[in-house]
């Protein structure tokens, strides 16, 4: 589904340089673990297309997406925070996902993810669980293969995250989506990944 | 310190209507309000306007685009607003004029001159669009570039186009600093002086300022000229406190985005045809200025009197940036420390205050204010400059600095109580290292605006008070056009030097408290 | 910073002990009169040599702007004398009631002079100049200026901020009377701008915005002396020139007026009036002062305006010609 062949990238400048080899299943969530600076996000901005490697391929589906732009890669990210546009309604957040806006489908996916009927909300109005279930939601509408989440849960509150990772583990089940879960919490990774990769050294590794 | 301020306005404009009430008044009033009002306000209106529109389209151009040389552009660009009008405007005729680049080439290709006049109402807002435009673009292009990276690469990889990037994420970024910056570009034009008589071309397209001018001067009425300047202070009033009243957009401060956004073809192109344009359109004239310099540069370096104007400028600009950033600092975090809003705007508006008083009135108020302290006009002069030019500086340091403070105590102002920060502690951990670039914008900002000024003491007696501006009005008025010209070329290089240069080294110096 | 303070205690110090010792003139004066190219320093020089006094030049921005300061300081101005002024603001300035007639006779002057309050300093005729590199046949008259095609074009200065612009009103009403609104209406295509000063208007004369600008007879003497440049001319107007006379006046409130009236006499002599001339660019007042060639003659037919009449309708002037243009 998702899989990275001995992609090499280093920093200019930097001595120590990057060496990843993983793959991602649909329909199941594959975890990242690592401590701060290891690398995991420069691995997401690979992925993302936001960093060119150096050698090596990405692929999706089987096709090479190695030197795709990120806004033409079959690719959702989601961060810990910035994941919506304060000043906008979080139906119109939503819609971004599609190329012409439609109102019958942003709103199937707000109930989808919980939140039908709010979204004429500002987003900015919005609690930090809500904001990541509408980000989700316009990741429905976009329905890319793959789907990576950088620290998704950091910002919320126990119970949010163990129902928002919920949420995350019963769609990507659903829509078949390859999901990479980036976290150093433990118990985000027992909770809904399948697949868990330690990255160390600039090398990842699967653990599980 | 916002009270200080406003206190010496006050005190320098009581002067004036004290001596304006031992005067008889004078039979008719000569001048024509109304039409004063309109045509001045219709043409700050048209200044304002364009410069913001041209100052959003470069501020996104070199928002984007990388290339070897990107510093020293927007430090040529920023520095367009501290440039001498005069400067800029003589610039403008070299390209522009009937003998200009322009008409010239265009004689030599097509055998026909170029048949626009630069002379008019089209001139003076021209001219104003490259001093204050550039600014505008400067300020919006640090808003841009504070951008955080996570929402431009949200933004990205949902294949934002170019417009919708420009809609959905740049606009509400620079939507907060737009009232500030128009409001003080507005006041800039509104009491535009030596450019409105230069390109103005005659008596049809002028300013109240130079009306008030002509009342003091001319027919000495100061009666006349308070009115006048009432008139003036109440349509600057109204603008000021009509964009207080806008609540800026809260400015974030995460990291920012070293992050290059990729651009469809079409918007790329557009990218560098504004660049293009704008660089031809701002640049040209400085390099006329520069080119014209060159001329008379050897016969001045043999001068002693010249090397003492540009000791006494550098003193004088180091002395009122030093003051000016005092003075802003102070402000934006008096302000900033508190969100009762009518205490904001009492806070904030007396530092815009100072650039809607008509500056003759200003000099005739320091004037006779320093008399009645008993103190010798000639001795007082260096002093009243600097602390002139800090304030003229001050409503730009404020639109750099304050939306700057207001998102630090919005994000970090409890933490920073909870831990017991506060004065100056607070201020040499949080804002510094937050805040050194901005810091060192306002330090440039105050720095050239006083290497290029001297409208205030035009009645101190500045025999041997020489600074370059000064020195180059002495130039012109002595037939020595090439003098003039070199003077006016130095003054540009130090001012773009100063402007790439200080925030730089301020940007370092804060890195290496962080 | 330091250097401007330290400069300040310098000429502090300096004016307290050569009070001790000798007596010290102020003269208020316009910026290019006390600079360094313009005849101040010669001038100092040549007189302190003789006074046993010390000459102080303060300078103001303009002539008009010494004249305020003296009457914004009023009695207790430390000015001994205003130099500078000129004949089209005498009347204000006489009016103020600030000066003292000098007790002074100018038997030697070019033009007979009889003002018992103000000196003669230096006199010019208003011109327009050109260069003859580029205007073969300049107009002769007013009325062949505005003949000829819009194309050609003049600046002006603002009467309302300069000298030579309130110039060229008093010209224009001197030559025409009532018809001065019709002249300025047939001007104003040609107008390119009204400058501040002169020295904008002249700056824009030379960088080719115009093909005339509005300065003095003697102009091109400049050109011919210092840059030994000869292509430039003056236009001489059948109408004949407005002449503009720079005085110099004593004030009732100086202690110095035995020295400040000795300084007077001594700028008519031909030395003194020779220093002016080749730094201010004007004529001397007073006869058989030894001058370049270059200045030529001065125009045969010169016009005037009662001093009276001009300051009682000075401003409606002004008025009448900027809404004829507008």
């Amino acid at each position: 589904m998702l899989a990275l062949d001995a992609v090499r990238f280093a920093y200019p400048g930097a001595s120590s340089e990057y060496r990843f080899t993983m793959d991602a299943m649909a329909g199941e969530v594959t975890a990242i673990r690592g401590q701060s600076g290891s690398g995991k996000s420069t691995l997401l901005d690979l992925i993302a297309g936001f960093l060119t490697p150096a050698s090596g391929t990405i692929r999706i589906d089987g096709s090479d997406v190695t030197t795709l732009p990120p806004e033409t890669r079959p690719v959702s990210i989601l961060f810990q925070s910035e994941t919506l546009f304060e000043h906008l309604s979080a139906a119109r957040n939503v819609a971004l996902g599609l190329p012409r806006a439609d109102a019958d489908r942003v709103g199937a996916a707000l109930t989808e993810v919980g939140l039908a009927g709010m979204g004429g909300q500002r987003a900015s109005t919005l609690s930090g669980g809500q904001k990541q279930r509408v980000a989700l939601a316009r990741t429905l509408l976009r329905n890319r293969p793959v789907l990576l989440l950088d620290e998704p849960f950091s910002a919320l509150d126990d119970e949010t995250r163990a129902t928002t990772r919920e949420l995350v583990l019963s769609l990507t089940q659903k829509h078949k989506w390859a999901t990479l879960l980036v976290t150093h919490h433990a118990d985000d990774i027992a909770a809904i990944a399948q697949r868990v990769y330690l990255l160390e050294n600039g090398e990842l590794e699967l653990s599980r | 310190m916002a009270l200080a301020v406003a206190a010496l306005i006050a005190v320098l404009f009581s002067a004036i209507v004290g001596a304006a009430a031992s005067q008889p008044p004078l039979a008719a009033a000569r001048y024509d309000l109304g039409y004063l009002l309109w045509i001045t306000t219709a043409q700050a209106t048209l200044s304002t306007l364009f410069s913001l529109i041209v100052g959003i389209a470069l501020a996104w151009a070199l928002n984007r685009l990388r290339f070897p040389g990107r510093n020293l552009v927007v430090g040529l660009f920023a520095s367009a607003i501290v440039t001498p009008g005069l400067i800029v405007a003589f610039g403008l005729l070299s390209v522009w004029g009937r003998n200009g680049w322009l008409s010239r080439s265009s004689d030599a290709l097509f055998g026909a001159p170029l048949d626009i006049s630069i002379f008019g109402l089209g001139g003076v807002v021209a001219a104003h669009i490259i001093l204050d435009g550039a600014f505008a673009a400067r300020i919006l292009l640090a808003r841009l570039d504070a951008l955080p990276e996570a929402r431009l690469k949200t933004g990205q990889s949902l294949a934002l186009s170019g417009w919708q990037r420009f809609t959905i994420i740049d606009w509400p970024a620079m939507r907060g600093t737009l009232p500030g910056l128009g409001a003080v570009i507005f006041l800039l034009a509104f009491t535009s002086f030596p450019i409105v008589l230069l390109l103005g071309g005659g008596p049809a397209v002028q300013t109240l300022e130079v009306a008030i001018y002509s009342a003091v001067r001319l027919d000495f009425d100061l009666n006349a000229a308070v009115t006048l300047a009432l008139a003036q202070i109440a349509v600057c009033a109204a603008i000021i406190l009509l964009s207080s009243a806008f609540s800026p957009i809260p400015t974030s401060l995460s990291q920012p985005a070293a992050m290059h956004w990729c651009d469809s073809i079409a918007a790329r192109s557009g990218q560098w045809f504004v660049l293009v344009l704008c660089l031809l359109g701002f640049g040209l004239p400085l390099v006329a200025v520069l080119g014209d310099g060159l001329t008379g540069a050897l016969s001045l370096a043999a001068s002693a009197s010249f090397w003492n104007a540009i000791l006494t400028s550098l003193g004088i600009a180091t002395a009122s940036a030093v003051l000016a950033l005092v003075l802003s600092l102070a402000v934006a975090a008096s302000r900033a420390a508190s969100s009762l809003r009518w205490f904001r705007i009492a806070v904030g508006v007396p530092a815009y205050a100072y650039l809607a008083v008509p500056a003759v009135a200003l000099s005739l108020g320091a004037f006779l204010f320093v008399r009645e302290l008993g103190i010798a006009p000639e001795t007082a002069a260096p002093l009243v400059v600097i602390v002139a030019n800090a304030l003229l500086a001050l409503p730009f340091a404020l639109a750099t600095l304050g939306p700057a403070f207001d998102a630090i105590v919005r994000s970090r102002g409890k933490l920073m109580r909870s831990i017991g920060l506060s004065g100056a502690r607070q201020f040499r951990e949080i804002e510094w290292p937050i805040l050194a670039g901005d810091i060192g914008i306002v330090v440039a900002l105050a720095f050239c605006f006083s290497l290029g000024d001297l409208g205030v003491i035009a009645l101190f007696g500045t025999q041997d008070f020489v600074t370059l501006p000064l020195y180059m009005l002495r130039a012109l008025g002595a037939y020595r056009t090439n003098d003039a010209a070199a003077v006016a070329a130095l003054m540009l290089v130090l001012t773009i030097a100063a402007f790439v240069l200080i925030p730089r080294l301020f940007e370092r110096l804060g890195r290496a408290r962080a | 910073m330091f250097r401007s303070i330290a400069f300040a205690l310098a000429v502090l110090m300096s004016v307290a002990s050569a009070a001790a010792q000798s007596p010290t003139l102020t003269i208020y004066t316009y910026d290019a009169f006390a600079a360094e190219w313009g005849p101040g320093p010669q001038l100092k020089t040549g007189f302190e040599k003789i006074c046993g006094c010390t000459i102080s030049f303060v300078a103001a921005d303009s002539s008009i702007g010494a004249l305020r300061r003296v009457q914004l300081e009023g009695a207790t101005t430390g000015a001994d004398i205003v130099l500078g002024l000129d004949t089209s603001i005498a009347g204000e300035a006489r009016a103020t009631g600030l000066f003292e007639a000098h007790g002074l006779h100018f038997p030697r002057t070019v033009i007979p002079w009889a003002d018992p309050d103000f000196s003669p300093v230096d006199q010019g005729y208003f011109a327009f100049v050109y260069d003859k590199r580029k205007v073969a046949n300049p107009p002769d008259s007013f009325e062949a200026l505005i003949a000829v095609p819009e194309s050609f074009k003049i600046v002006l200065e603002d009467p309302r901020s300069d000298t030579p612009g309130l110039g060229l009103v008093l010209w224009i009403k001197a030559a025409y009377g009532e018809r001065a609104p019709e002249i300025w209406k047939g001007l104003k295509p040609h107008i390119v701008t009204m400058a501040r000063g002169w020295s904008d208007a002249y700056s824009l004369f030379l960088k080719g915005e115009a093909d005339m600008v509005l300065s003095y007879t003697t102009s091109p003497a400049y050109h011919a002396v210092a840059e030994s440049d000869p292509n430039y001319g003056a236009a001489i107007f059948s109408e004949g020139h407005y002449p503009q006379t720079e005085i110099a006046g004593i004030l009732k409130s100086s202690p110095n007026k035995e020295l400040a009236a000795q300084f007077l006499s001594w700028l008519v002599t031909p030395e003194a009036q020779a220093i002016i001339a080749t730094t201010n660019w004007m004529y001397p007042v007073t006869l058989g002062t030894a001058l370049p060639d270059a200045f030529g003659t001065a125009p045969e037919k010169v016009l005037n305006l009662d001093e009276a009449e001009i300051t009682a309708n000075k401003s409606a002037w002004i008025d009448e010609a900027l809404a004829a243009i507008r």
